[in-house]
């Protein structure tokens, strides 16, 4: 064989092994790719929104509020869930009431249990009162504390983008309506009449 | 005959003295207390310093020797501690990580050796390594001082963060926080973002040059109190110490009484001391046979401002 047809098979050869060997990614998408491997909060909290909410355990919004009234360190003790050390308690309450008022921020609904009061907000879903409420996850779980927090913020996306806008669009005082949501009650610092139910599911009668 | 019988007297009289010091030194070791290290990031922020000595405090009351090693923000110092520690005998670490990825081989390297750890403050990424985890609950507590922070300013303005380090799982913890309720209000727009690496100067510095290129902010967003202070100091130089709100986090003395004399609009009240105490007592309860601990247990804040701040004292205490 001549050397030319030799040089030129062998750099074939070299070129085909080289460009197999050796892969070129753009870095972000591979850190995506980890990230989306490792763990995807917002799947997580979707499939939780598609499968658990209607059978979530609640407890009723009358009851709740009148056991926090008698005794809100001990009932939140018994019922409550928490996360480590300190004085926050998470619930899921669910209710039948009628729409009060409608503020900026919340709605103020009626129970029809027992007349009492409670907000529902519309505006400032923020914190962990969903996932803790729920105690859909052990942050023992979690290499990176992070991964456990994106699930909350998931969760509020959910409710923000989802379950308010069409609530919102519909809604006028005197309407009749189901809630389910959760509710963080700090046992030193929360009033009763202050607490704030970020809602799951909110559904006006017809 | 005689010079072979002098010479079995010296070596039995050697051999009594070897049985003599290793016996004597095996009941004064069973009588020595034991040994705690406590391995802090940085000694040069007064948060970590009340965390180290607090953590010390307790294992001394607990009946152990404890000493302080100080990391310097330095993971190869960090390491160098751990195989000087390791070595020495200890019985437990009281471990404040610099590094939430750098520091899990340290870790590992003590859970060969038989050590337990205890994270305090800063974790690590990585299960079941560390024995627990004690840290803040950052992320809520910035939740927290994301939606005060909103209501100040009328949920419109511009602002800049500093973040700490960013290698520290707490930075983005308290980003991630405050952005999870800031970033929902469109009339608030962060105009820089920049790291200061939980450091006073630095942030000064960093802040001054932000300033020259975005004068007219309304507020400053710190991830810990070192920062909040630099950047007030650079709002000082500059003036704008009436137009420029600051907000901090960790609850140290500087800053709670710059939120008493209305300097410091906020921060998030952690607890150094608490923290300390917890993992000391973990420790002890590992040197004295328990080894079912929780993997991670986060410890509830407050925010503290200037309406509420009589309700407390620097570093956890309550009035």
């Amino acid at each position: 064989m001549k050397k030319p047809v030799k040089y030129l098979i062998t750099a074939l050869i070299l070129g085909f092994l080289v460009y197999n060997s050796v892969y070129i990614k753009d870095l972000d998408e591979v850190k995506k790719a980890q990230t989306d491997v490792t763990f995807n909060a917002k799947t997580y909290a979707s499939e939780f929104f598609d499968t658990k909410i209607e059978m979530l355990s609640s407890l009723n919004a009358s009851d709740f509020l009148n056991s926090l009234k008698t005794d809100v360190k001990g009932y939140s003790e018994a019922y409550g869930n928490k996360l480590g050390i300190g004085n926050d308690y998470y619930f899921i309450i669910d209710g039948k009431a009628t729409v009060l008022d409608i503020d900026e921020e919340f709605v103020v609904v009626e129970l029809h249990d027992d007349q009492q009061k409670i907000k529902i907000a519309t505006d400032f879903i923020f914190g962990n009162a969903i996932r803790e409420g729920a105690k859909m996850a052990n942050i023992g779980d979690y290499q990176n504390t992070m991964d456990y927090n994106t699930i909350s913020v998931e969760l509020n996306n959910i409710v923000r983008e989802t379950v308010v806008p069409p609530f919102i669009r519909k809604v006028k005082k005197g309407d009749q309506l189901y809630f389910k949501g959760a509710v963080k009650v700090n046992t030193k610092k929360s009033k009763i009449e202050q607490l704030t139910v970020i809602p799951l599911v909110l559904k006006i009668d017809k | 005959m005689s010079k072979c019988n002098t010479s079995l007297r010296i070596k039995n009289i050697i051999l009594v003295f070897v049985a003599l010091a290793i016996f004597g030194c095996a009941n004064k070791k069973d009588n020595a207390p034991k040994k705690i290290a406590v391995v802090i990031s940085t000694l040069n922020n007064p948060w970590f310093l009340v965390l180290g000595e607090s953590a010390a405090e307790r294992a001394r009351e607990l009946g152990y020797e404890a000493t302080i090693f100080d990391s310097q923000n330095n993971t190869s110092k960090e390491a160098e501690h751990f195989e000087n520690l390791i070595a020495a005998g200890y019985s437990a670490i009281l471990f404040n990580p610099t590094d939430s990825e750098g520091s899990v081989s340290n870790v590992k390297r003590a859970k060969q050796a038989g050590v337990p750890t205890f994270c305090m403050d800063r974790e690590i990424n990585a299960l079941e390594v560390a024995t627990s985890q004690i840290i803040s609950d950052s992320f809520s507590g910035c939740v927290a001082l994301g939606e005060y922070f909103v209501r100040q300013l009328n949920k419109k303005g511009n602002y800049v963060e500093l973040l700490g380090l960013v290698g520290d799982n707490n930075t983005w913890n308290r980003s991630k926080g405050f952005h999870s309720v800031v970033d929902h209000f469109p009339e608030l727009k962060m105009v820089a973002q920049q790291s200061a690496d939980f450091d006073r100067s630095k942030a000064l510095e960093v802040l001054e040059s932000i300033l020259q290129s975005n004068p007219d902010i309304d507020a400053v967003f710190c991830g810990n109190d070192a920062m909040a202070m630099g950047a007030y100091q650079a709002l000082v130089a500059a003036g704008k110490t009436d137009s420029v709100m600051v907000f901090g986090f960790d609850g140290t003395e500087d800053v709670m009484n710059a939120i008493y004399d209305k300097r410091i609009k906020a921060t998030v009240m952690q607890s150094p001391k608490f923290m300390a105490k917890t993992a000391a007592e973990l420790a002890d309860q590992y040197i004295k046979g328990k080894r079912d601990f929780t993997a991670k247990t986060p410890i509830s804040v407050e925010v503290v401002t200037q309406e509420n701040i009589n309700e407390f004292g620097a570093y956890g205490s309550k009035n």
